[in-house]
């Protein structure tokens, strides 16, 4: 503030013999806030059968507006009458379960969320592909299962599914699911904006280290969303 | 010709001669107390037959029985740990790393006969004693072209010293830290025609807790008793008997606590272990040139595991696990002239398994195995500097696709001191057996996983009862599972510049594919998967062992020997090569700031040290009757864990430290009543107390030992 003070009066002497960097005419670019979400429950263990002992969830998304920065339903929420109502509505740009993340379009919504995943990370990111986005049920190119006798296709989510496929590695010896570094998730909210996410955790409160004993299924991400319509995505 | 004198002086000897001659060297003019290398020991495991340690073409390491009593060692895992080039890995307990493979790639022999009994893997090598033994050789490299499966990474035999000629009773008792004791009591009779040798040891130790703050012992108490007899006799001069007979059990208790919805709920552990071998050999001189070695080997290996609760003593787990082997074998040597030399070999085996985990299968049968194979080796000697052996194997097995297993070695001598050795050779290890004939659905994830021949029928059931969404592959169209295997190259070779000086050095590269992976192979309606195990992984090792050995000093009245080792490594997993190649692959440090790994950055696969180094020196003093021993191991730091997500070791914290670890042994013999002799060992293992709580829980900071050791 200080600096461009001092600037505008040094402008007000010199203007006649000398530019001022200032006073070009260029604006300075706005810089996004880096917005950050914590355990936002995915369907996370709700109880346990009570013959096998074994975990059971509600087998429901927790639908989230980013625009917002809230939750709209949350996986708890098992009315059926206000799910179906808040879920056909474009209230909601992401949506959680377990692993799986949906999008607000294509098979998942009304709405035009699309989404696609770049091998860069998060930081470096400061501008929005123009081209590459599918919506859920589109995407024909997740990796698919490998066989001995070929490929079978995998799940056509935006954001394709399994370990090392999406957005996490899933390692069996650790019982550990982290999110794939250097993986940043970009998408189209429902009404159009973009942004770019990235997952930090799975695990509630965010264990530093990892620590597969804490309940897990509670995502902490963290994202930068433009919402005037144009592709930057600067950040502080 | 040296070959051709030494077999002949075997194949004519051995049956009549007396127990100890195998230790007869090739070349007695060989025996210099001022040369670092004082005589070359006979070893077995490299080629099936005898031959003078410096005149094989593999890379070989034999310990003697008196190195590993010099270094107070007990338990297998006390001689490998100091041996060049070898490294320990926890998994289930202790396993043995050789050229940068898990244990389960390296093959543990007693007397040339597969130890069985292996958990995840890993055989532990505290299970096995070293008393009674003669030697151990280490081959390092595949074998699999003589010995089959697991003969990947290398060998290890126990050799045990046949009864010597007239009585000889020992006792001895080693008492240390963490309540360890070790107990033996030994018996020997002898004449030239036959004898026999008897011991007991019992082991046991208190256990101990790295990790106080959580509830639960690191090591756990237990109380381990071997039973070993060894005999021979000789029908005629042309025909040897040999048995070979083993039991052992092993108790062990232990308490652990799991976390179940935040709260700790704690156990008590109950294990019990029981194996046993019978060993039955004929060593038949069909002519002067011809002779026939028929075995037969059984095995059993059972293992219980219970789990109590501590609140209200309820039985909350159960596993038993039963493995048999059982295997008929005929080798023929045959001596054509004095440079060729033939090994012809065949014989069938037959496994079966019971056991919780291993059920039977929808015609309710037991899983079992049987196996054929037939392997031939040929040495030949085209010039006196020269030597070829070309060796290969052919496994059939009920259960996976057989295969054919070649290799070939030389060695070159251009000077009684320089030894030029090299080998191609291929390697196999069968898939295990949770890859055969595993049926396991977790009913908390709900996820299925079928081993190979449980896939079809597995897949099948869960198809009627309308649990599968979408099938992938269709079973039946599925190849039949293959052995992982490897191909091989190791060069060196080994050089005496001076007497009192050697050393060696051997580079290895193993280049393996058709590791065996769960892959999907159906997805059910509850959105998890069926797994299925297919060849899919490659990895390769590679890396330089060197070791130099001296004769610091070599006067009438004492001696000192200092041997250094070294050794490089370099174990990656091809795929994750390939994506840092590509730059696809990042880190995330602990902030949260990400960045982009290249080759540089991977540390390898998890568990491997790049370096590793060994010291040992050995000093003797005749006339006090006083040894003395230390030895000295570093590795340099190892991944074992990932936390940022990319499946490997690239961030400090997913390393466990650099260590070293010195040990040392005092020996001195006493004067004992009558024609007794007695001996008193002072011992300190790990003497600097390093440890790495929760990381390598094999290492239990310093312990002292005093042992006793008293021979008629």
């Amino acid at each position: 503030m200080k600096t461009l003070v001092a600037c505008s009066l040094f402008t007000g002497f010199v203007l006649l013999f000398a530019g001022c960097d200032s006073a070009d005419p260029e604006p300075e670019p706005v810089l996004l806030n880096v917005k950050m979400a914590e355990n936002i429950p995915a369907d996370p263990v709700s109880g346990r059968d009570p013959d096998t002992g074994a975990s059971i969830s509600n087998n429901l998304f927790t639908l989230y507006d980013l625009e917002a920065g809230s939750i709209l339903i949350p996986s708890s929420q098992t009315d059926a009458a206000t799910r179906q109502r808040d879920s056909a509505s474009t209230a909601w740009d992401i949506g959680f379960r377990g692993t799986t993340i949906i999008f607000n379009g294509g098979t998942s919504g009304p709405g035009e969320a699309a989404a696609q995943l770049l091998a860069q990370p998060f930081a470096e990111v400061t501008e929005a592909p123009e081209g590459g986005y599918v919506a859920d049920g589109e995407n024909a190119s997740c990796p698919e299962v490998s066989t001995p006798v070929g490929p079978v296709p995998g799940s056509p989510y935006a954001i394709c599914t399994g370990s090392d496929n999406g957005w996490y590695n899933y390692n069996p010896g650790t019982m550990l699911l982290l999110p794939v570094p250097g993986r940043t998730i970009m998408l189209r909210t429902a009404s159009g904006n973009y942004a770019k996410m990235r997952i930090l955790s799975y695990y509630q409160n965010n264990p530093n280290p990892p620590d597969a004993s804490v309940p897990s299924r509670y995502y902490t991400f963290e994202y930068v969303l433009q919402p005037d319509g144009s592709r930057d995505l600067a950040s502080e | 010709m040296r070959l051709f004198r030494l077999f002949l002086a075997l194949v004519v000897v051995i049956p009549a001669a007396t127990a100890r001659a195998q230790h007869v060297p090739a070349d007695s003019a060989k025996t210099d107390s001022s040369r670092v290398v004082e005589m070359s020991p006979i070893v077995v495991t490299a080629t099936r037959s005898e031959k003078a340690l410096e005149d094989v073409a593999l890379p070989t390491t034999v310990v003697l029985a008196e190195t590993m009593r010099m270094q107070g060692a007990v338990r297998l895992s006390d001689v490998l740990v100091a041996v060049p080039g070898l490294a320990l890995f926890d998994d289930h307990g202790a396993g043995l790393q050789v050229q940068g493979f898990a244990p389960e790639y390296t093959l543990i022999l007693l007397d040339g006969e597969p130890v069985i009994g292996r958990t995840a893997g890993t055989l532990d090598l505290n299970r096995l004693t070293v008393q009674g033994l003669d030697r151990i050789e280490i081959v390092r490299g595949p074998s699999s072209s003589l010995y089959g499966s697991e003969a990947l990474a290398g060998v290890v035999n126990l050799v045990t010293a046949p009864a010597a000629e007239g009585f000889r009773g020992a006792l001895g008792g080693r008492f240390g830290s963490f309540g360890t004791t070790d107990l033996t009591v030994e018996a020997e009779a002898g004449r030239e025609q036959g004898g026999a040798r008897l011991f007991f040891n019992r082991y046991a130790s208190e256990g101990y807790d790295l990790t106080p703050a959580s509830f639960g012992a690191t090591s756990p108490a237990f109380t381990d008793w071997t039973a070993d007899w060894r005999s021979r006799l000789a029908l005629s001069d042309r025909v040897l008997l040999r048995l070979g007979a083993r039991a052992t059990v092993e108790d062990q208790e232990s308490a652990f606590a799991l976390r179940a919805d935040g709260v700790e709920v704690r156990y008590d552990d109950e294990g019990r272990r029981i194996d046993w071998s019978l060993h039955p050999e004929a060593r038949i001189r069909l002519s002067d040139r011809l002779r026939l070695t028929t075995t037969l080997y059984g095995a059993r290996y059972q293992t219980e595991t219970r789990y109590r609760r501590q609140r209200d003593g309820v039985l909350t787990y159960e596993d038993d696990f039963d493995q048999r082997y059982l295997k008929a074998e005929a080798q023929f040597d045959a001596i054509w002239s004095r440079r060729h030399f033939t090994s012809l070999g065949g014989g069938a085996a037959r496994e079966r398994l019971g056991g919780a985990r291993y059920g039977p299968d929808a015609d309710g049968e037991r899983p079992a195995a049987n196996q054929g194979y037939a392997f031939a080796q040929h040495e030949w000697l085209p010039l006196r500097l020269l030597e070829v052996s070309a060796s290969a194997r052919f496994d059939a097995h009920s259960d996976y696709a057989a295969r054919l297993t070649p290799k070939i070695a030389l060695l070159v001598r251009p000077a009684d001191n320089l030894r030029f050795r090299a080998s191609v050779g291929s390697g196999f290890k069968a898939p295990a057996f949770r890859q055969f004939y595993l049926a396991f659905a977790n009913a908390a994830a709900g996820y299925s996983v079928f081993g190979a021949t449980r896939l079809q029928e597995g897949v099948a059931r869960l198809q009627a009862e309308g649990a599968i969404d979408q099938l992938f592959i269709n079973p039946a169209a599925l190849e039949e599972i293959r052995a992982e295997n490897s191909v091989a190259f190791n060069i060196g070779g080994s050089v005496e510049p001076f007497s009192r000086l050697a050393f060696s050095v051997n580079a290895f590269h193993n280049n393996v594919r058709d590791l065996i992976e769960t892959q999907p192979i159906a997805r059910k309606t509850n959105g998890q998967f069926v797994f299925g195990y297919f060849n899919l992984a490659r990895i390769y090792t590679r890396g330089v062992e060197a070791d130099a050995t001296i004769r610091a000093a070599a006067g009438r009245q004492h001696r000192l020997d200092i041997a250094l080792g070294y050794q490089l490594l370099q174990a990656r997993d091809r795929e994750v090569v390939e994506a840092l190649e590509t730059g696809t692959v990042f880190g995330r440090d602990p902030s949260g700031r990400e960045y982009r790994l290249g080759l540089g950055d991977y540390g390898g696969m998890f568990g491997r040290s790049p370096h590793t180094a060994t010291f040992r020196a050995a000093y003797a003093h005749a006339p006090l009757g006083l040894t003395a021993s230390v030895r000295g191991r570093w590795r340099s730091r190892y991944g074992y864990r990932d936390l940022d997500g990319n499946a490997l070791a690239n961030r400090d914290d997913e390393f466990v430290m650099a260590y070293a670890v010195f040990d040392a042994t005092v020996t001195k013999s006493v004067p004992a009543p009558g024609s007794a002799d007695a001996e008193v060992q002072l011992g300190v293992d790990n003497a600097l107390d390093v440890t790495r709580p929760a990381l390598v829980p094999s290492l239990p900071g310093r312990r002292l030992y005093v042992s006793l050791r008293l021979t008629l």
